[in-house]
């Protein structure tokens, strides 16, 4: 019982993190591989405010500030004049700004992790099993954004335009909804979820180091496969089963050593179910 | 008669760049100049290239994203090192070893693209792209915890490593591979199969309506790409000991596309090019970046990466790239005019080719794209 | 067409002509490679005739040398890369005090280290270009994996090395010019067994499977605890992978003590998922966990030990010395990868001085033969951070470990 709910709580954190990496491919339809790098560009705006004596939730402003500025500033430089060029070269400068930050990092912030010292909420009791707080309310802070996510999308104007962009981009030119100020909004939401993300995985693993985005980032991204890429509620369904699965098969010791291969194995059987993820669109095969 | 001449001399460039390098550094090597660390360098090209060709073969000419390929590589590195190490002590010839395992090494990593194939007859582009990462790790988190080859420890490859003082013919077998795997993909690209494969890039339905069989093709180049990156994999596990699970992540894989895309899509030679360059580079960096300055490699390496594909394919930069040309700019001294029955050089551009790699629909109505019509490109929207 | 697959076909088979013979002709003792390697083959004769080394015979590129030059490589990116910047710290911290007191009968040294990220095919490369740029003598590889191809290079080319923290038992065994600073891992795993069984009742082990040294004690342990006959509850994780440690931590959370044959960075990640969980069980492990303290604060409440054969709170006057000066240096205080790059260093020196060398240009097997005679006689003891050392001709260290306890 506590395995599913320490999964939840990893889960939840992917989920977070996939919701980002989600909202960005659904709409500027590109592969972020630099998504993980800017939850290190987060942790470490909180280490640096909390190191300087600052209250955590000044931290989190900051995490959110920087996260949203590199994510307009790396689209504007590194993806903008790419756009209307092939999906595979922006993938490739994906990649190139995904290493810069992370040798930015070390070279500001050397190599070895700084241990983070973050407020402890304590755990609570459910039956027999403990869970802790901030676990839990990652889990609530997580479903409170994708419905807010969701909302956003569907009832605001800049939402919809949104959905216009992702459906066809020129077609939402021609309508007269500036493109490229769209996807800007989109990577500054994304960023800041990565601001997020990063405060809730910091609560859970308090130490950060330069490559502390690689891993979740590729985690997310699975997550958001799992769940239909471009939906939000399938990122937040797909990062909970991995959390939760990834935890199970952890606490096998026969199984353990195989975790990451189980996590990719199930990714690919519900691929090979569903070929477009949990809850992803279908979309019609034009000829 | 001319024109068809010209079209053939730059069909075998390739395999004269190759046979170039190869004969210069054998010669250099005859002398006792050739240092040892070029003579690895050699040997890291020549995978790099077998691995950067056989990866085009899915990405460029099939269309299908793949972020495994490090994964077949793998399979070739553990399986046919250890084959050799078996047949070193049956087989006394080192190179009849490397020859026999780089061929069952190369099989099975192509059982192995079969399997992946599989589901790329399901999937579609990104969703194909996170099977193919996703299987690369699960090989390699396979190989990791198999006591047969070593755990975590790696597979000690020494009894069958080229000793690099004593031996130093590992980078011409390597090169002799590479014109091999040459010749057979320009042949095969050039095949009606390489058209079939090349069709089903453009369009899968118009191609299968064609009367193509878009099912064995497909599986054929998933198989024929691994088994060459089998075949890579057991030249690196003759190159270095240990042969170590930690090499073939999926960061390895994306190095290899990123050959790919920087060489450009479906063309061979550009694939040769940028993954000599990028070996090359990433040695240079290695080389004389040490110590306190090791962190700027990354910095370093990353802009390059980041400048030279914004250069390659911003459209806004087209007008200037093309100014810069070298082609043109011979054309403008020798005032040659551009025959119109020329075939462009940008028939094969990946640019303006629509590839399966989502978002080809957006693109094809982007109005910053040069929609200008190419004969190889395809119309839409005729149901 | 035709024509030019002929061409083709002809060219590939002359290349695969050119090959086998270059094959063949490598096979013959007589052919180029005698060349190159003359100045070995007449050394070997020299040596043959007379025991003292011949210092004066110079190397194929270290001809220019003005410093001797002590090469390494380690990851100085990547995930381990603290590792290897700690190495590189402490042995440049030892040059620099070797050159400040004179170096070598007044000749200086210099240090360098090649990234090689961890992996072996980028060990291999540094120790290509650290050797055409004159190396003469090195301090191996930071990590085991990379080490061990660092070896297999050192051995054709009787490159001396003593590396500070690669401690998988392949690493010496793959050339006779191979040395060790730290402890074995399979001593460590032995010696924890022994410890913890005494001392202990309820035992868990969390261990990291995707790395050698942790899986290398840890198998030691394994087979020493079935020996023993004990029972005891093991958990594993993978440090590319997981970050997240509550599933291990709940399952041994009742242990009296709790194994870790890992590195300090996820050590400080299990002690505070410790606090998190309720778990104050002890946590014990090897010198992996040396530079713990700075990855835990003071919620963490578990006393942690570990086996080590450096403490940085040792009141010993070289030790506090070293802390002192890497502190002012870098700004951080040592861990033992530190120490024991400093150590290595040290031991080159003075096995150097014990042999005699007396040329800067030295060729680095000449070296090498005279360093290993050097650093195996009877009466060689080296007085460093982490003990009284030690060495054998199969390379490995003997010196004493220490258990250092951190909150009690």
């Amino acid at each position: 019982m506590s395995t599913i709910f320490d999964g939840l709580s990893l889960g939840a954190i992917y989920a977070l993190i996939a919701l980002g990496y989600t909202m960005v491919y659904g709409i500027a339809k590109m592969l972020n591989f630099a998504h993980g790098d800017i939850i290190m560009v987060g942790a470490y705006a909180i280490f640096t405010t909390l190191a300087a004596g600052g209250h955590i939730g000044l931290a989190l402003v900051v995490a959110v500030v920087v996260c949203v500025v590199f994510g307009i500033v790396i689209e504007k430089v590194a993806y903008k004049p790419l756009r209307g060029s092939s999906p595979l070269a922006v993938l490739i400068t994906a990649i190139g700004v995904s290493y810069l930050l992370q040798s930015v990092a070390q070279i500001i912030f050397g190599a070895k992790a700084q241990t983070v010292s973050m407020v402890s909420f304590g755990s609570m009791k459910i039956g027999s099993a403990e869970i802790s707080i901030a676990s839990v309310i990652t889990l609530v802070v997580g479903a409170v954004i994708m419905a807010g996510l969701t909302l956003f999308v569907r009832n605001t104007r800049t939402g919809r335009a949104m959905q216009a962009v992702s459906e066809d981009k020129g077609a939402a030119q021609l309508m007269g909804i500036n493109v490229n100020r769209i996807i800007m909004i989109t990577f500054a939401i994304g960023s800041a979820l990565a601001a997020c993300a990063s405060i809730f995985y910091l609560m859970q693993i308090p130490s950060t180091e330069p490559t502390l985005g690689s891993m979740p980032g590729i985690k997310a991204f699975t997550a958001a496969v799992i769940g239909g890429i471009g939906s939000i509620p399938g990122a937040m369904i797909g990062g909970v089963l991995l959390g939760v699965v990834e935890k199970i098969c952890l606490s096998i010791p026969v199984l353990a050593p195989y975790t990451t291969a189980v996590e990719f194995a199930i990714l690919i059987l519900i691929l090979l179910v569903r070929p477009i993820g949990l809850l992803g669109k279908k979309r019609r095969e034009k000829v | 008669m001319s024109k068809l001449k010209k079209l053939k001399l730059s069909n075998y460039v390739c395999y004269i760049m190759v046979a170039a390098v190869m004969v210069v550094s054998f010669i250099v090597a005859q002398t006792g100049n050739l240092p040892r660390s070029y003579s690895n360098l050699l040997v890291q090209i020549a995978y790099s290239i077998i691995l950067a060709v056989s990866l085009n073969l899915v990405v460029g000419f099939l269309g299908e994203l793949s972020l495994g390929h490090a994964g077949f590589m793998c399979v070739g590195a553990y399986v046919g090192s250890y084959l050799a190490m078996q047949l070193a002590e049956v087989i006394d010839n080192k190179l009849i070893v490397l020859i026999l395992s780089m061929l069952i090494g190369g099989l099975l990593a192509a059982f192995f693209g079969f399997l992946v194939g599989l589901p790329a007859l399901r999937l579609k582009g990104d969703y194909l792209a996170i099977v193919t990462l996703a299987f690369g790790e699960i090989v390699r988190t396979v190989f990791k915890n198999m006591s047969v080859f070593g755990k975590a420890m790696g597979l000690s490859t020494q009894a069958i490593k080229y000793d690099s003082r004593q031996d130093t013919s590992l980078y011409l077998v390597s090169f002799i591979t590479v014109l091999v795997v040459l010749f057979f993909v320009q042949n095969l690209v050039r095949s009606k199969h390489g058209r079939a494969i090349t069709a089903i890039r453009d369009n899968e339905i118009a191609a299968k309506a064609m009367g193509i069989n878009v099912t064995f093709y497909k599986l054929f180049v998933f198989v024929i790409a691994a088994f060459f990156a089998g075949m890579a994999g057991v030249i690196y596990g003759h190159y270095t000991t240990p042969v170590l699970y930690s090499f073939f992540s999926y960061n390895y894989s994306i190095e290899i596309l990123v050959m790919v895309v920087l060489g450009g899509m479906a063309s061979i030679n550009g694939s040769i090019i940028a993954a000599a360059l990028i070996t090359f580079i990433n040695f240079q960096l290695q080389s004389h970046l040490s110590g306190d300055l090791a962190a700027l490699k990354y910095l370093i390496y990353a802009l390059i990466l980041i400048v030279l594909v914004i250069f390659n394919n911003a459209p806004k930069l087209a007008p200037i790239k093309d100014k810069l040309s070298p082609k043109l700019l011979f054309a403008k001294i020798t005032g040659k005019k551009r025959h119109p029955g020329d075939i462009r050089s940008d028939a094969g551009d990946w640019r303006v080719i629509p590839t399966k790699i989502k978002m080809d629909e957006v693109l094809s109505v982007d109005l910053q794209q040069n929609t200008e019509f190419t004969p190889d490109k395809p119309q839409k929207g005729g149901k | 067409m035709k024509k030019f697959s002929k061409i083709l076909a002809l060219l590939l088979c002359l290349s695969l002509v050119v090959a086998f013979a270059a094959c063949g002709g490598n096979e013959d003792p007589t052919d180029a490679d005698a060349i190159t390697d003359g100045n070995v083959a007449e050394n070997v004769e020299d040596n043959d005739a007379d025991a003292a080394s011949d210092f004066s015979v110079v190397g194929q590129y270290t001809a220019n040398n003005t410093e001797y030059f002590i090469g390494a490589t380690g990851p100085l990116t990547g995930d381990t890369s603290s590792y290897g910047i700690s190495v590189q710290q402490g042995a440049q911290l030892a040059v620099d005090e070797i050159n400040a007191a004179g170096g070598l009968n007044g000749v200086l040294f210099k240090f360098d280290m090649k990234d090689d990220k961890s992996t072996a095919a980028d060990a291999s490369t540094g120790y290509d270009a650290l050797y055409e740029a004159g190396m003469q003598i090195s301090l191996g590889s930071v990590t085991s994996g990379s080490c061990e191809s660092f070896a297999s290079r050192a051995d054709e080319d009787g490159v001396f090395f003593i590396t500070p923290s690669a401690s998988a038992a392949s690493v010496i065994a793959a050339s006779d010019y191979a040395f060790r600073v730290c402890f074995g891992d399979p001593d460590q795993g032995v010696l924890a067994a022994e410890e913890l069984t005494a001392n202990f009742e309820n035992i868990g082990a969390i261990y990291d499977n995707s790395d050698p040294y942790s899986t290398g004690i840890y198998d030691a342990f394994k087979a020493k605890m079935a020996e023993l006959g004990v029972e005891y509850n093991e958990q594993s994780f993978d440090a590319e992978n997981n970050r997240d440690f509550s599933t291990q931590v709940e399952a041994l959370k009742d242990c009296d003590v709790i194994f870790l044959p890992i590195y300090y960075t996820e050590a400080g990640l299990i002690a505070k998922t410790c606090v998190a969980k309720g778990c104050d069980a002890l946590l014990f492990g090897c010198d992996g966990l040396d530079g713990v303290a700075d990855q835990i604060d003071e919620t963490v409440t578990n006393t942690i030990k570990y086996i080590t054969p450096f403490d940085v709170n040792s009141e010993e006057q070289l030790v506090a010395d070293f802390v002192a000066a890497y502190t002012e240096n870098y700004g951080v205080a040592p861990d033992q990868f530190a120490a024991d790059g400093y150590d290595a260093v040290y031991a080159i020196y003075n096995a150097m001085l014990k042999a005699g060398v007396d040329n800067v240009t030295v060729a680095p097997e000449v070296l090498g033969d005279a360093v290993v005679a050097a650093i195996t006689a009877e009466d060689f003891v080296l007085k460093g951070l982490t003990g009284e050392m030690t060495w054998d001709a199969t390379g490995a260290c003997t010196k004493v470990p220490v258990i250092v306890t951190l909150g009690e």
